[in-house]
């Protein structure tokens, strides 16, 4: 009894969970170990250089790998472990393989996101994105659950902002 | 105990040891736990795969804009294709366009089921042992290369024959300088949709093909069966004329129309003449004064007194216009007649323009040559057939015989993008690119090249034919000096004034000021098969065939759009219908889908009959285009009456398709009509309501039959003035109530009957409203979306409708495959439909006023209907998850993400707008898919995609609104009026639909909603339509002055 109970409540957990799931926390490894720690914090890059339609559509955009590939076609890395990347994205690149980055953001289908209006309302990227200048691997640092998005919406967070929350807003 | 041994037994299915109770908890305890577990862990893991260089222009989810011309018909509109991340998922009408200013027909807007066909093919494919397999380029221009050579060699090069569908540009004159090169006779340009008796009795009047059709100069017009807004002619421009023409009241045209079958120009006219078939020339004579109105009546069956009346009423009014376009063994000489009598009238130069041609029927080759064809093959005499863009196979009558003489071909090369049934006779198959796939030109009126190029990468390995014939040539020593250049993009730039610079100028804006200067070949007169006059044929009946509006000759029946999207005059889908008079069907006992057997000289067909009362009482109509064979996995729905049409042609070549009568009779058996009619009449709801233009004029209300209960609503009160005040009654219905066109339009929320149920909202001292307080920083509610529908405009051709389709990722239901397995009776195309599962965001109700007598004298309306955005809506309060709500700006939303499926919104709804996903029309792991790739490759990536269980309705685009206010807010400013505007709104070729911000002064739909002709459906509900429609303007009698 007690044994069916365990299984009980785990399975009861685990669907409760499981439908709203939070990939809080997520860090999956990617083929390429991008440091942002390197990028942004020492090189002191702007996130626009790279994510180059943030404040221009409602997708963020990923870098073309000829952006990489801008520097890297002489930066070779510094450290051993940097130099093994190096050579994997220019692998790519002489293979006129895109880099399959994994996604670690994703709002569901039925949420439209305007990346842009956020960006250019001083919705700075590290308010939903979390310190990603001190990720070494990129990890999800918000819920980005809908209850969060809307904290924020009416008006909530430090400081506040003034955004719309009518349903239709976002959800269309 | 016993129990828990049977429960176990049928759980486990192990018998003899009883499990107890407790172990079978557990395991299903543990059961579920691991599903839920392996649950949680199959999220799938996306992958981001960025561009190797970002393209210069691209911004990833911002759409990018390309212009070319459409290809669908030869009219040559010019489209605007929006490209999102490489993929055109929409089609608009370019504005600057002089053909069609902006406009799309519902065929242009189904191009990208073409372009995204999941049946087209692959790649080039050679016959190997009997059957099409696959092939490589390099094999199969090696292939073709050598059938050239060896065709040459053996003294056939004058022998071969080249079928283009024809098309205007440079390319027909690119390829008779090829075949040229290569000893081959220029090609045969062919269009089975084209009226060629018109044309020919065009060209030998006029000079030229299809002159412009000025309808705003005109006072009458009488079309004998020249049906200008189904898709005879250059139809788009004819529309945007027609309904300008109209749409000024005082000077708006009659339109009587002639003919045995009454089409949608025929529903659009204010007079139908339903003369048997192949009696037009009568009334020609008769409107010449060479006929008396008493022998004109004899031979067309019509009463003396309405010919009388139409001969005195065409007499005295000046400038008319009059067409021809029968389809019968006579077309030629009723189309010169009809010529001389708007000579004899003064109408050339004033209604009728030669010198402002369409010219996308110039040079086109006559149906007999094709049909010629098929016995020059029979009897040897082709080495060579290479076909593009034809289907001629299929759009023959079968009694051509051309599949069977084809096969005498030695060697036959199809460019055809499709499996038709033409090409799947081919030997070699050398897919063209889709007209969006590549690079071209056409000149659709003097003066102006439409210029064509590719929107995106081919889907497909597929290469444009222009490209692989200069390769050939290249190959080619006796023509490889003529082609010195890589592609026929450089070839089309050499001819370009200006060159590629010019070029790159004027590809934005989609045309370029100029004259393609391409001489017309001398095409021989070839032999006609005379079609004898339809009275020497036997029958109990007139047979008419007339091609179906969307899909046409059957070049669109593989796109699921254009077969789900109702015919505009009979409301069916996905089926053959054979047409008759309610009358005629009483008198042989016959209900809507009992099926008749029509028996001709060439052969039987057996249909499912509809009653219906636009046809002449002697006559039964069939669409063609249906009844494929081989052409996709849509295209077998319906049946060909092309199948039992003998063959003969009128004097000009053209296929004579109102030639024969037909033994008609009851067949066994029935089919339910696959239709999304409910009824053809109001019974006096007032859905669609006309005005007299006298009444009009005069500021009566008039009287229109279709609001029988006006005065009952009136007399017991509707709703409460918005002034709190209750309707006095008794007054005149749509004068004093509030929601009508001349109360203020409330921007905001709600209507005030609604005060008490709103709580805060309704509360006028409350400060907690939040963003529905007209104050709020937002401003939200300060806007109120909203929607004009003039029904003076609207013919009911559907381009709206497919508009949205194309928009908003509208799934089509109607394929045989999407058919759940509960219903078992229902199987087939048009399962679905017949079950009242067709899911269009908009559709076109389509009403009869009068004729219920069986009398031809009834009067149609048209009413685009969509979700009304009600400002009192039903369907708000009874959903129980506030899945749908009223936004502050007016709309009514509908969250997908929340809906449950209870189905209580569409059961509220008067309207019937609300549409449920029965089954996963959107989930591409369900049977029911409706977009089999790659037709997903066109889904709107800003409209949601809605699974099973979940409501959809029209949503006045929200996602334009939002691109909108996002253009607005980046640019730092505030939106401008009229700056965009909904899916369907934007295509309507009548311009019948005005979107836009009614709490706005300076939006156009503001003033249109305050018009006097404006109302709103199901007034009397309170509901308080964000959608206004303007009555339609009905011109019933002769106008004063005619005795």
């Amino acid at each position: 009894m007690p044994g069916f109970i365990f299984i009980a409540a785990l399975a009861t957990m685990l669907s409760a969970y499981s439908g709203a799931s939070s990939s809080e926390g997520n860090s999956p490894v990617q083929p390429v170990a991008y440091r942002h720690t390197i990028h942004v914090d020492t090189l002191k890059m702007n996130c626009l250089y790279c994510h180059y339609t943030a404040n221009k559509s409602f997708d963020p955009g990923m870098p073309a790998v000829g952006t990489c590939m801008g520097c890297h076609t002489v930066i070779a890395g510094s450290t051993d472990g940097n130099k093994a990347e190096i050579k994997k994205l220019v692998g790519f690149w002489n293979k006129k393989e895109g880099v399959p980055w994994v996604r670690i953001h994703k709002l569901p289908e039925y949420v439209h996101f305007p990346h842009m209006r956020h960006v250019n309302a001083g919705v700075s990227c590290q308010t939903c994105h979390g310190e990603i200048q001190n990720m070494k691997q990129v990890y999800q640092a918000s819920s980005l659950n809908m209850g969060w998005c809307i904290n924020c919406h009416i008006g909530q967070s430090n400081p506040p902002f003034k955004a719309r929350y009518d349903c239709a807003v976002c959800h269309y | 105990m016993s129990d828990e041994r049977k429960s176990a037994a049928t759980i486990t299915q192990n018998p003899p040891s009883a499990v107890k109770r407790r172990e079978f908890l557990k395991v299903l305890g543990v059961g579920t736990a691991a599903t839920t577990m392996i649950g949680c862990a199959s999220e799938k893991v996306e992958k981001l795969i960025p561009y190797l260089v970002s393209p210069d222009q691209t911004v990833p989810g911002v759409s990018t804009y390309y212009a070319t011309t459409c290809r669908e018909c030869p009219a040559g509109c010019g489209v605007i294709a929006e490209t999102r991340d490489g993929r055109t998922i929409k089609l608009e009408g370019n504005p600057e366009h002089p053909v069609n200013r902006g406009a799309l027909c519902a065929r242009g807007q189904a191009a990208l089921q073409g372009l995204y066909n999941p049946d087209r093919y692959r790649g080039p494919m050679a016959r190997k042992n009997g059957k099409l397999e696959a092939v490589t380029w390099d094999e199969a221009l090696q292939i073709f290369a050598q059938k050239l050579g060896e065709t040459r060699s053996r003294g056939g090069a004058a022998s071969t024959v080249f079928i283009n569908q024809h098309e205007t540009g440079s390319f027909p004159g690119f390829l008779d300088a090829w075949l040229a090169g290569f000893g081959m006779p220029p090609h045969i340009s062919y269009d089975a949709e084209a009226d060629h008796a018109v044309i020919a009795a065009n060209r030998a009047t006029y000079g030229v093909a299809m002159p412009r059709l000025d309808f705003r100069a005109a006072r009458l017009i009488v079309s004998i069966g020249a049906d200008f807004l189904d898709n005879w002619g250059a139809m788009v421009p004819q529309q945007l004329d027609w309904a300008d023409a109209r749409a000024d009241h005082d000077k708006a045209p009659r339109l009587i129309y002639v003919g045995p079958r009454r089409s949608l120009t025929g529903l659009n006219a204010d007079q139908w003449i339903d003369c048997r078939p192949g009696s037009e020339m009568a009334i020609v004579r008769m409107l010449q004064g060479q006929m008396p109105a008493d022998a004109a009546a004899q031979a067309t069956g019509v009463s003396a007194a309405v010919l009388e009346t139409f001969a005195r009423e065409f007499t005295a009014t000046t400038p008319s216009m009059v067409l021809a376009g029968s389809g019968g063994a006579d077309g030629f000489e009723l189309a010169t007649a009809v010529n001389a009598l708007n000579q004899s009238r003064g109408n050339v130069g004033v209604t009728i323009k030669p010198a402002e041609p369409y010219l996308g029927f110039e040079r086109i080759s006559s149906p007999a040559e094709v049909r010629g064809l098929t016995e020059r093959m029979n009897a040897g005499g082709v080495s060579l057939l290479m076909v593009r863009g034809a289907n001629p196979a299929f759009t023959l009558p079968r009694a051509a015989g051309f599949a069977a003489a084809m096969a005498k071909v030695p060697f036959k090369v199809s460019f055809s993008s499709y499996p038709d049934e033409t090409s799947s006779v081919a030997d070699l198959v050398l897919p063209d690119h889709h007209p969006l796939e590549q690079w071209g030109d056409a000149e659709p009126v003097h003066g102006t090249i439409s210029l064509q190029q590719p929107s995106m990468d081919p889907v497909f390995d597929t290469r444009a034919t222009s490209d692989v014939l200069i390769e050939l040539a290249k190959k080619d020593p006796g023509s490889a000096a003529r082609y010195p250049m890589p592609d026929y993009r450089s070839w089309l730039i050499g001819r370009f004034a200006g060159g590629a610079a010019a070029l790159a100028a004027a590809l934005p804006r989609g045309i370029s000021a100029g004259t393609l200067g391409q001489p017309a070949p001398a095409r021989p007169a070839p032999a006609i098969r005379a079609a004898a006059p339809i009275e020497q044929s036997s029958g109990n009946m007139y047979l008419v065939l007339y091609p179906h509006p969307f899909i046409g000759d059957g070049r669109g029946a593989n796109k699921p759009w254009l077969q789900e999207i109702p015919d505009p005059v009979t409301k069916i889908c996905w089926q053959t219908v054979a047409e008759m008079h309610p009358a005629t069907a009483d008198r042989m006992g016959l209900a809507d889908g009992d099926h008749v057997s029509i028996q001709t000289s060439a052969g039987t067909l057996t249909l499912p009959v509809y009653r219906y009362l636009g046809t002449q009482k002697d006559t039964v109509a069939v669409a063609t285009g249906r009844g494929h064979t081989s052409a996709g996995r849509y295209a077998k729905s319906g049946s060909n009456p092309l199948e039992i049409l003998p063959l003969g042609e009128d004097r000009a070549g053209g296929v004579a398709f109102v030639s024969t009568k037909a033994n008609v009779s009851k067949a066994a058996g029935y089919a339910l009509l696959v239709t999304t009619e409910g009824s053809s009449r109001q019974h006096g709801r007032g859905i669609g309501r006309a005005i007299a233009i006298a009444d009009l004029r005069a500021g009566r209300p008039g009287n229109d039959p279709a609001v029988a209960n006006a005065a009952e609503v009136a007399r017991n009160g509707g709703a409460q003035s918005h002034a709190g005040e209750p309707n006095a009654g008794g007054e005149e219905h749509g004068e004093t109530m509030p929601g009508d066109a001349t109360h203020t339009f409330l921007p905001g929320l709600r209507s005030p009957v609604a005060r008490d149920a709103q709580g805060e909202l309704g509360n006028e001292q409350s400060t907690k409203k939040g963003m529905y307080d007209p104050n709020h920083w937002s401003g939200m509610s300060k806007r109120r979306w909203a929607m004009t529908v003039d029904l003076a405009r609207c013919t009911g051709c559907a381009a709206c409708v497919s508009a949205c389709y194309a928009e908003n990722n509208i799934p089509t239901v109607g394929a045989d495959w999407q058919v759940g397995t509960a219903a078992p009776d229902r199987t087939g195309f048009g399962a679905n439909i017949t079950r009242g599962r067709e899911m269009a965001w908009i559709r076109i109700e389509r009403y009869f006023e009068g004729g219920e007598d069986g009398s031809a004298d009834f009067d149609t309306r048209f009413i685009p209907m969509m979700c009304q955005h009600c400002g009192n809506a039903p369907c708000e309060p009874v959903c129980p998850v506030y899945a749908t709500y009223h936004a502050p700006d007016g709309l009514n939303v509908q969250v997908y993400n929340r809906c449950v499926g209870t189905r209580y919104c569409s059961n509220n709804c008067p309207y019937k707008v609300r549409y449920f996903n029965w089954f996963g029309y959107g989930e591409p792991a369900r049977p029911q898919y409706a977009f089999p790739e790659p037709l997903n490759w066109q889904l709107n990536p800003d409209v949601t995609v809605r699974g099973k269980g979940v409501m959809e309705k029209c949503s006045f685009c929200v996602q334009r609104i939002r691109e909108a206010e996002n253009r607005a807010a980046l640019e730092k400013r505030a939106l401008k009026p009229d700056e965009f505007t909904t899916a369907c709104a934007a295509g309507c070729p009548s311009r019948a639909i005005v979107f836009g911000d009614v709490a706005d002064e300076n939006w156009t739909v503001t003033q249109l909603a305050k018009d006097e002709r404006g109302y709103h459906v199901f007034e009397e509900l309170n509901t308080y339509t964000a959608v206004v429609y303007l009555k339609k303007v009905n011109h019933p009698a002769a106008p004063a002055g005619v005795a």
